[in-house]
């Protein structure tokens, strides 16, 4: 395909606005997908996407279209996610294109992640095609979406295209602004091969599979290659586009997108932002590759059997080729063994590593309190980075604490103003200033504490607002805190991984409600179990789980053994995410209880 | 050694030697009104099809004594449903058939489950002539209100008046249901109940706690908020109170749900008993029959619904009465589903239903029948439940304490799949 046929974009907005949706749309009208094959939301391919109707990964499709002009292009989509928590994947996406389709929701207008979004878009140099999606709504805002949407990009209000992606109006304007809107890719087809890696995948036959956009010259099947950041050489096993399964087509032209199976089986070879380029006569400069992402939240994951750790290590591995905001190392925990420290981009990452790590790679998984990164200055004046509790030093030896503050913008209509006010403020918000969208839409400013952002701030601020009001946030610098550590007692017994660091104003408080909610999830057992937050060894409260007092089948005889038997093999099975401790059982809603407190 | 031989079901089976004991189970799948909390396999409202059903039971079972040839058989058990609504007619043909079929012992334990609310004495006189030796009785409460939140067809006054009409009727092995833990029932409440069958001096009790079965009337009430869901804990209180009373009254606790009158004093015996509940006379009225299921041993059940357990393999029939005589009417197989239970799994089931003893599993008997040792095949589970006190091992065998009777899925889990790694 002659490159000036090509056009690369991704589709990128705010969470639900319907990305996923309109690339339906798109698929059917190129006939990508055939109707048998089609369902909703079909780039959505993950178990766990389909479940929670939201997109995790970025996902490529190559398509052919017939234009209005006669011409057939070869037009290469890359679906974002749109939940703040994997705005990488829209990153690293973004290098891979020449354009960005903007959706915004007709009844929602501009949300946070539309604009964090359309600014890391330009930021990477992209032509924007502003789409204004979901006009059939009865409360859709159309025009004055549409109005908003042109002040923003300073566009013409001509350029913003009103569509239904449910209803497929309008989709194929979609498709004819791609074709003239965007402009072809750049790259040189006769220089050395250069290919950026944007993602990848372990596959057990392949190896690492590199997801690629070929910036310039072609890749062909047979040659060797290099990775130019690792300084690995490889054969490749397979070439090919996605369609969206893996289509093996053998070559890779200039400017395409598309995928090479490098034969890898060593997954740190392969690595997401590396260059590829032929082992005899390569390319001399690497693309630029991507900035590495700064992790939000740390909490330990741990095999509930201690003989899965290595495991754990290789599903951890495996997984991060296909999660490259993914970070981890080895942690030890007297309560949980041996696990890893991971850092997520937020506590919906979190849950997602957790669940893809057990279901993708068959494992039993606990996860322990989220935590933010402290920096602790020691009496000695060293200054240590604490991403976990159980690593604070004893108080004694502690000379302050530091903890990260971050701006953030909350997106909202103005009715809004005085439930969110309250909600920050409670969370050591300092408020900012406010601007105004519109009339009747605000963005209110304000320096909060991480740590009390990470506590399901995000739905708390949803329900204060009916869903209307979206946040973002970016890092503004650390301050020192009156910061204390709380400590969990389980049957008397101190357990490291459920330990906390709170502000001393809210200790009793926090305490007191992390006991009780504890007591609520930790399972009755055959003993009562009492449970103790305390600091520095003083007890602050308690609350005890009373103890199992029955629990056999009265009934077992003939007729019953089968369906007996089964009940209690389905009940063992049933106990997922269960961590012994000594004479304990605890769950893992015990470690995230802290998420669950009643304000 | 075992064979293997197609019978007329066209269904393969190992044979069983001849001679080894077989307990028989008859299922009756009638009653005359649901009760609210029951999910058995029964029916109600289809007593018309008895006769027809009894003969194809009898069918069924001819063909069993063809397929083994008159295995001997020392416990009988008809229950259901309620097996009392069957006709005498119709009870003598199956007896008959019965006979006809195995070797039934003349000392023979031959139990028929029975409703009060459907015993007239003639009919205990009928029994009584058809060689039914025992008769278990759902009397389940003493309280007007609660048997009718049960959705029970009878009155306690007409429970008393069945006891005396079948001690009349010569019967001397009578065992009483009672049910504890109902939504809103009181600890004094169950004393009462336990107190008025004590004074009916049965020579056998059962005490279930009231499980409320998804989809039945009982589980719809306690989901839309009319009833309250059972207390457990209040539930673990009755059987302690039931414990110490029956002990006081002289009976021997010898299953988690089931006590036999003694005439010795095992008050402070306890649950501490004898390796083999039969060789000592601890009490002549151990159910003989329900202790072959809790020994795993071998049992063939007839009728729909019935299971059997024969030759390495568990099998059920089809539940509906209808069905099941629809097949056999046409020469088909009444099985519904057939299961085969590889020897891990069978030691498993060995475990769980042994531990409901008093006798717990012996070590020897366990040898004997595996050939291995308990010790060999369990030691991790066997250690790690002694050590939370919910199982007593001495190395000959394997008993529940006081608590593991209580705990008890917790201990049967450990030796059931998916075994500890
Ligand atoms: N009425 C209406 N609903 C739409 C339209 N487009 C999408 N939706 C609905 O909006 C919801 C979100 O759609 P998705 O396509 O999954 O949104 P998304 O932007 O891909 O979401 P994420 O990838 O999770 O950020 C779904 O319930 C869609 O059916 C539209 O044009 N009209
Ligand atoms: S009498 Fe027994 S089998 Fe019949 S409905 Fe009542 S509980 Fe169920
Ligand atoms: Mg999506």
């Amino acid at each position: 395909m002659d490159k000036e046929n090509i056009r690369n974009f991704c589709i990128i907005a705010h969470i639900d606005h319907g990305k996923s949706t309109l690339a339906d749309r798109l698929l059917e009208l190129t006939g990508t997908i055939s109707e048998r094959d089609m369902t909703t939301q079909v780039l959505d391919s993950m178990d766990l996407e389909r479940e929670r109707g939201v997109t995790i990964k970025a996902s490529a499709v190559r398509m052919e279209y017939q234009a209005a002009d006669g011409q057939t292009y070869v037009l290469n989509l890359i679906d974002t996610p749109g939940h703040v928590d994997f705005s990488y994947e829209v990153s690293r996406a973004l290098a891979a294109c020449e354009g960005a389709v903007l959706v915004v929701d007709a009844s929602q207008g501009i949300e946070a992640q539309t604009l964090a979004n359309l600014y890391l878009a330009l930021e990477a140099d992209l032509d924007i095609v502003p789409v204004v999606n979901k006009i059939d709504m009865p409360l859709a805002r159309a025009d004055e979406v549409s109005m908003e949407l042109a002040d923003l990009l300073g566009g013409g209000l001509d350029d913003v295209l009103l569509v239904s992606a449910k209803a497929g109006t309008n989709a194929q304007a979609v498709l004819e602004a791609v074709v003239q809107r965007v402009p072809p890719p750049a790259g040189d087809a006769s220089a050395p091969l250069r290919a950026l890696i944007f993602d990848s995948h372990y596959d057990s036959y392949k190896g690492v599979v590199a997801y690629v956009r070929v910036v310039d010259g072609e890749v062909l099947k047979g040659r060797a290659l290099h990775l130019m950041a690792t300084d690995v050489r490889t054969e490749p096993v397979e070439i090919g586009t996605f369609s969206p399964a893996m289509h093996p087509t053998g070559r890779l032209g200039v400017g395409e997108v598309g995928y090479i199976a490098t034969g890898l089986k060593s997954v740190q070879e392969c690595r997401v932002g590396d260059t590829l380029t032929y082992a005899t006569g390569p390319a001399v400069d690497l693309l630029p590759g991507y900035r590495p992402v700064k992790p939000m939240v740390f909490a330990g994951i741990y095999p509930t059997e201690a003989e899965d750790y290595n495991a754990l290590r290789d599903a951890l591995e495996k997984l991060r080729l296909n999660d490259a905001s993914l970070v981890f190392e080895p942690e030890t925990s007297q309560a949980l063994q041996f696990g890893f420290r991971c850092g997520f981009l937020g506590l919906f990452h979190m849950e997602i590593v957790q669940e893809r790590l057990e279901r993708e790679y068959d494992l039993d998984l606990i996860a322990t309190a989220p935590s933010v990164a402290y920096q602790v200055v020691t009496t000695q004046g060293d200054l240590l980075e604490v991403s976990s509790p159980a690593d604070l030093p004893d108080p004694e030896g502690i000379a302050e604490i530091l903890e990260p503050w971050m701006e953030v913008q909350v997106f909202t209509p103005s009715d809004y103003i005085g439930p969110i006010m309250e909600l920050m403020t409670r969370r050591r918000a300092e408020v900012g200033a406010t601007e105004y969208l519109d009339p009747q839409r605000i963005i209110l400013h304000y320096r909060m504490p991480l740590a009390e952002m990470i506590i399901d701030l995000h739905d708390r601020l949803k329900s204060a607002t009916r869903g209307y009001a979206s946040l973002d946030y970016t890092f503004e610098g650390y301050r020192p805190g009156k910061l204390l550590k709380l400590d969990i007692l389980v049957n008397k017994d101190p357990v490291d991984a459920l330990a906390l660091i709170v502000h001393r104003d809210k200790v009793y408080e926090k305490g007191a409600a992390l006991v009780e909610k504890m007591r609520e999830v930790i399972p009755r057992q055959q003993f009562a179990v009492p449970i103790q937050a305390a600091i520095g060894g003083r007890i602050i409260a308690r609350a005890t789980v009373k103890a199992l007092r029955k629990d056999v089948l009265s009934k077992c005889y003939g007729g019953d053994v089968t369906r007996k038997r089964k009940l209690l093999e389905r009940q063992k099975a049933g106990k997922r995410r269960m961590k012994q401790f000594g004479e304990v059982v605890i769950p893992q809603d015990a470690f995230l209880a802290v998420l669950k407190l009643e304000e | 050694m075992q064979l293997t031989q197609h019978d007329r079901f066209g269904s393969a089976r190992p044979l069983v030697a001849p001679n080894h004991p077989t307990a028989v189970y008859v299922h009756v799948p009638f009653c005359r009104a649901r009760c609210a909390y029951c999910d058995f396999a029964t029916t109600a409202g289809l007593e018309h099809l008895i006769p027809a059903y009894v003969a194809a039971v009898c069918r069924e079972i001819e063909a069993a004594g063809a397929r083994w040839g008159r295995l001997r058989v020392p416990t009988l058990y008809i229950g259901g449903g309620t097996p009392s609504l069957v006709p005498p007619a119709d009870l003598e043909q199956l007896l008959d058939a019965l006979r006809a079929a195995f070797r039934l012992a003349d000392d023979a334990e031959v139990t028929l489950e029975a409703n009060p609310g459907t015993l007239a004495p003639p009919y205990l006189a009928h029994l009584r002539d058809l060689g039914v030796n025992r008769l278990s009785l759902g009397v389940q409460s003493a309280h007007a209100g609660e048997l009718q939140m049960l959705g029970r067809i009878h009155t306690w006054a007409q429970a008393v008046e069945a006891v005396s009409a079948a001690c009349a009727a010569g019967f001397d092995n009578l065992s009483l249901d009672l049910i504890y833990g109902l939504p809103r029932q009181a600890l004094q409440r169950w004393e009462e109940t336990l107190r008025a069958a004590l004074a009916l001096a049965p020579q056998h009790l059962s005490l279930y706690a009231l499980t409320v079965e998804t989809g039945t009337p009982l589980a719809g009430r306690i989901a839309r908020g009319t009833l309250p869901p059972p207390d457990d804990d209040l539930a673990a209180d009755m059987v302690e109170l039931a414990e110490a009373l029956l002990a006081e009254a002289g009976y021997f606790h010898y299953e988690i749900s089931n006590w036999a009158r003694s005439d010795q004093r095992l008050a402070d015996r306890g649950w501490q008993i004898p390796p083999d509940i039969l060789s000592e006379t601890v009490s002549p009225f151990v159910c003989r029959h329900n202790l072959v299921y809790w020994r795993n041993a071998p049992y063939l059940g007839f009728g729909a619904g019935a299971a059997s357990w024969f030759g390495g393999e568990r099998w059920v029939n089809v539940d509906h009465p209808q069905t099941y005589i629809d097949r056999i009417a046409t020469g088909a197989s009444p099985v519904a589903e057939t299961e085969h239970i590889p020897r891990p799994l069978e030691m498993g089931e060995t475990m769980m239903m042994g531990l409901r003893l008093a006798e717990g599993v012996s070590d020897a008997r366990f040898r004997a029948r595996f050939g291995a040792s308990l010790e060999a095949v369990c030691a991790k589970a066997l250690g790690q439940l002694s050590r939370r006190g919910l199982l007593s091992w001495d190395g000959r065998a394997a008993r529940l304490t006081a608590q593991g009777r209580l705990l008890g899925n917790q201990v049967f889990a450990h030796f059931l799949p998916p075994l500890d790694r």
